[in-house]
Order: structure tokens, then sequence, then C-alpha cells
């Protein structure tokens, strides 16, 4: 694959991609321009996609040195017009490079409508010695939504893959991720809130594979859900398979309701009942921001989760 | 000012039978008292404290429970707090994520709005603030932290006290503040809490113990046994009670 200029740009041996890598490249006519090549530090990229469009497929490569900064937005309107929204990144992050990677799947349909949307995105991320990948998703689903993200990591790589889901009524999120431990000393961090309402379901499938060359893994899973009303859902099916025997590797997981209590200690306090439970669910969410993240994509991302305690889907 | 009449409340666990732990309590605390209820373990004092502030879990079965005239047991927890009612928890609760003084300011604000009162600016909220603060002697830093989270136990009390001073709740329930402090750290929770002694504004000081009461001078002395009161005295009902234990009044029952 070439870049606009005609740089060679993805070579190496890559994860192996899954059925939404074919779909989206099948469907796609390009993923912001075809290939990407990052090469000065402090680039910002933007892709967007809504019913109505193509999918996108496309590769993105990360040089030694370079850092780069990776948003993708993901639309749902509720509009029926090619509700189909496949999208595929195949990245490579070279050694030392650093790429952060945020997406924000937001649904404007109104609440407690059927959208039609079906939103597949998939990246497969190769990280070099000592590189790091930072990702963070903020997902609301929509009739069918996987975000799902493949990692290899070589030696002494970061991995940072934090998330929120918001599953409102008739909505279904579905968050995937499997982080290969290939090399020695790679340091991976995975924290994962999600919520869900009446007839919403969150999905979480998170899987930490430490290889035989692993050693000295430090690899730290979470993902934890609040079910806010009778009727919500959560699927969760944290995996860790583990070659190597001098790692530390450690995942919890927990589904459940909001802490009465804690509802009855803010009441007590004066704050109405609503605005009790939305303080804590939002303060339960807002744990999973990461710190990298800048004001106005931070910003941007409480909006989100804002309109969606306020009532919004 | 608060007036309770043979009032009658069970626990309603979630899982297992409900108990019946108050059995015709009945006490009435004038505006600028001080009242404190003492009793052994499994007395109801807590229970009291959470079915006058309106904890789930808990059913009033007879009996009322007035507030200025008021009935209080028909209000929503957030109601009777913004009518003045404050409860210093026995167990203050961890909030993870949301700092103490967002926390503060969200509360007064609500309290303000539903007594129809303006909002308090933040200039205004932070030399309050600060105020308590130091009159508790806080460290600033704490209240930028989630509330309570990771705060030992003696912390816990003092930000409660903090809250209290910040919120001049009308009529404040102690559940067993002492417990957990230091003797320094009694002294300066209780002259938080005297500063807010005063002609229109009452108190219920439940406690295990006389110590509390050394700093926080009480009115009148209730002994609750069984979910009752079973003797009412002056300041040195507690004395008595610290030299020769529960047993002489649980004889009475």
């Amino acid at each position: 694959m070439t870049n606009q200029e005609g740089v060679l740009v993805g070579t190496g041996a890559m994860p192996a991609e899954g059925p939404i890598a074919a779909i989206a490249e099948m469907l796609g006519d390009g993923y912001g321009p075809a290939a990407l090549l990052v090469e000065a530090p402090g680039e910002r990229f933007e892709t967007r996609i809504s019913e109505g469009d193509a999918g996108q497929s496309g590769s993105v490569t990360v040089k030694s040195g370079a850092t780069a900064t990776l948003v993708e937005r993901i639309g749902v309107s509720g509009s029926r017009l090619r509700p189909f929204l496949p999208t595929y990144a195949k990245i490579e992050i070279e050694p030392g490079a650093t790429l952060h990677r945020i997406i924000v799947q937001a649904n404007s349909a109104p609440a407690g409508e059927r959208d039609a949307a079906i939103v597949l995105n998939e990246a497969v991320v190769k990280l070099g010695a000592g590189a790091s990948f930072r990702q963070f998703v903020v997902a609301a689903g929509s009739r069918l939504t996987r975000i799902e993200t493949s990692v290899t990591a070589d030696e002494g790589a970061v991995v940072e893959m934090n998330a929120v889901y918001l599953a409102a009524a008739h909505r279904h999120v579905d968050l995937t991720s499997r982080v290969a431990h290939a090399a020695p000393g790679v340091h991976t961090r995975q924290l994962v809130r999600g919520v869900a309402r009446k007839g919403g379901r969150g999905v979480f499938q998170g899987k930490f594979l430490v290889e035989r060359a692993g050693q000295k893994t430090d690899a730290e899973m979470a993902h934890n859900a609040l079910l806010l009303e009778e009727g919500a859902e959560v699927f969760a099916k944290p995996e860790l398979e583990i070659y190597a025997d001098d790692v530390a590797c450690a995942h919890g997981n927990t589904a459940g309701q909001i802490d009465e209590d804690a509802v009855f200690y803010l009441r007590q306090r004066g704050i109405p009942d609503i605005d009790a439970r939305a303080m804590i669910t939002r303060a339960f969410l807002l744990e999973a921001l990461p710190d990298w993240m800048d004001e106005s994509l931070r910003t941007e991302v409480e909006a989100q989760i804002d309109a969606w305690l306020g009532g919004a889907s | 000012m608060l007036e309770l009449n043979n009032l009658h409340a069970r626990v309603v666990p979630e899982d297992g039978p409900s108990r019946e732990i108050l059995k015709g309590l009945s006490l009435a605390v004038p505006a600028g008292e001080v009242h404190a209820i003492m009793g052994p373990n499994g007395s109801g004092k807590s229970t009291l404290s959470y079915v006058l502030t309106g904890k789930h879990g808990y059913d009033v079965t007879a009996g009322s429970a007035t507030f200025d005239g008021d009935d209080l047991l028909s209000l929503a927890p957030e109601a009777r707090a913004a009518k003045g009612l404050f409860l210093s928890f026995q167990y203050p609760l961890e909030i993870a994520g949301v700092p103490v003084m967002t926390f503060v300011r969200a509360a007064m604000n609500s309290q303000h709005k539903a007594r129809g009162e303006p909002e308090v600016s933040a200039p205004e909220f932070l030399k309050l603030s600060k105020l308590a603060a130091t009159k508790l002697r806080i460290d600033p830093d704490m209240l930028k932290r989630p509330l309570n989270v990771g705060f030992s136990g003696g912390e816990k009390k003092r930000l409660e006290i903090y809250q209290m001073l910040m919120l001049e709740p009308r009529f404040m329930i102690l559940d067993e503040t002492d417990s957990g402090l230091d003797i320094d750290a009694l002294k300066v929770v209780a002259e938080g809490v005297n500063a807010l002694r005063g002609p229109g504004r009452g108190m219920l000081v439940i406690t295990h113990y006389q110590r509390l009461l050394d700093y926080i001078k009480p009115d009148r002395v209730h002994i609750l046994s069984a979910g009752r009161i079973v003797k009412s005295g002056g300041p040195d009902l507690a004395l008595e009670l610290e030299k020769s234990g529960y047993d002489q009044f649980l004889k009475v029952d």
C-alpha cells in the first residue's frame, strides 16, 4: 500500500484482520486520505462517518519519533439512508512513536426510538518497541454497534485502552479488544466503564494474550458496569491467556446497581433523587476518561455523557 | 421544633423478615435546645436517625414526627434537608469521583433552589468554605479530593461537620459523631458543632458515651432502650450513666 506521496507504508507483519476489515474495504472509498503517513510530532487527523456515507478503510503509519492524534467521529442520526457504517484502520506505530486515538460514537436519534444503523469499526494496531498507543472510545451504540481493536505490542510498548459506553433503550454497543503481548516488558492498562438502561445492551469482550516471549508484562484490565434500570443488559467476557511465567496480570469485572446508600447520602444533603443518581453515575463514568485527552475533546465527551444522563439516547 | 409522638418503625431488609425497632418513641426538642440520646447497642439509636431523615428500608407503622408542626414523614429526604434537617452520619459514605467542594456546592444550591433562595456565588462559596475549613483545621487540599474516598475515620467525621457548617441546618442529628475521633479532634469537632448552637436551632446528639457531652453540653438527656425512651433528665443523667451503666435503667423496661 502507498500513501499519496507514493511512500510505502504499512509493511511488516500485522495482526490478522477480521471480517469488518473485509467489509469496509469492499464498501469503502478511502479513509480520509487512503493512507496517512505521520512523520512530524503533534499531527492531528480527523475522520467522520454517518448514515449515507460509504465505508472507510485505510492505513496509518506513525514513524519513529512522531506523535499523532487520530479522532474518528461516528455519528448516528437515525436516518434510514444507507445505514451501514463500516470503518477499518490498519495502524502501525513504529518504535518510539506515539498515537492517541479517540473514537466518539454518538447517536442523535430520538431517545426510545429504534435506529437502523449498523456501526462496525475495526482497527488492527501494530506497536513497535517502546511505542505508545493510547485509545479512548465513547460509544452510545445503535441498532448494532461493534468497535473492535486488536493490538500486537513489541518490547517495552505502552498500551492504554479506556472506554465508556452508554446503552439506552434499543441500543446495542459492543466493545471488543485484544492485546497480544508478544515481547517482554509491555505495559497495558484498560479501564472500561459502562451504563445501560432498560432495553439497552452493553457488551465488553476484552482479551489479554501474553505470549511465551512476553515476560515482565504488566497488564491490568477492568470493566465495571451500572445497570440503571430493571431490564438493562450487560454482557462481559474478560479473558487472560498467559504463556509466560513472570508477569503481573490482573482483571476485574463488575456489573451492578447504583449504591442506594450513596444516593441517600446525597439526598440527605438536599440533592434531588434524579440529580443524585446522575451525579454518582457521571463520576463513575468520568473515571475512565484519560488525562492525556485535550481540553476540547474532554469537554465534548463530558457533554455527550451529560446529555445521555439527562435523557438523550 | 421536633416532636415525635408514639413513633413505631420497622426495618425492612431486602432479604429477610422485617423487625420492629422503634416501639412507641415520644420526644420533643424545642428550638434552641440540645438533647442527647444515649442507649446500649441495638436500642434503636441509628434507626431513629434514619427514620427522621427518610432512608429507604425503614417503615413507620404508627405515630407521628413533625418539624415546626409540619409532618416530616411524608416528605422525600431532599425535602427534609431543604427544611433544614441534617444528619451527621455514623458511617459517612464514600462517593468516588465527586470532589468535596463540588458536592457541597451542589447540595447548597439544591437546598437554596428548593427554598426559593438565590444561588450562592462562587467567590462567596469559597469564602464560606475557607472559613469552615480553618475552623475545623481541615487541609484545603482535602476539599478537592473525592468525597470521603481514602479518608480516615476521623477525617470523615470532621468533613461531616464541615458540611454542617456550610449548609447551616436548623436541626442537626449527630449519630455517634465521637466514634473514630481522638481527643484533640473531638474538641475541634465539638467547637464546630457549638458554633451552630443558637435560639433558632435544635440538635439531637446520639452517643454511647458521656465523653462527647463534656464538650457539647446537652439541655436534656434521654435514655433509649428497646425502641422507647425509658428515662429523661438533665445533664446529670449522663454522668450517672457513665458511673453506673445502663443496667439500672433497663430494668425499668
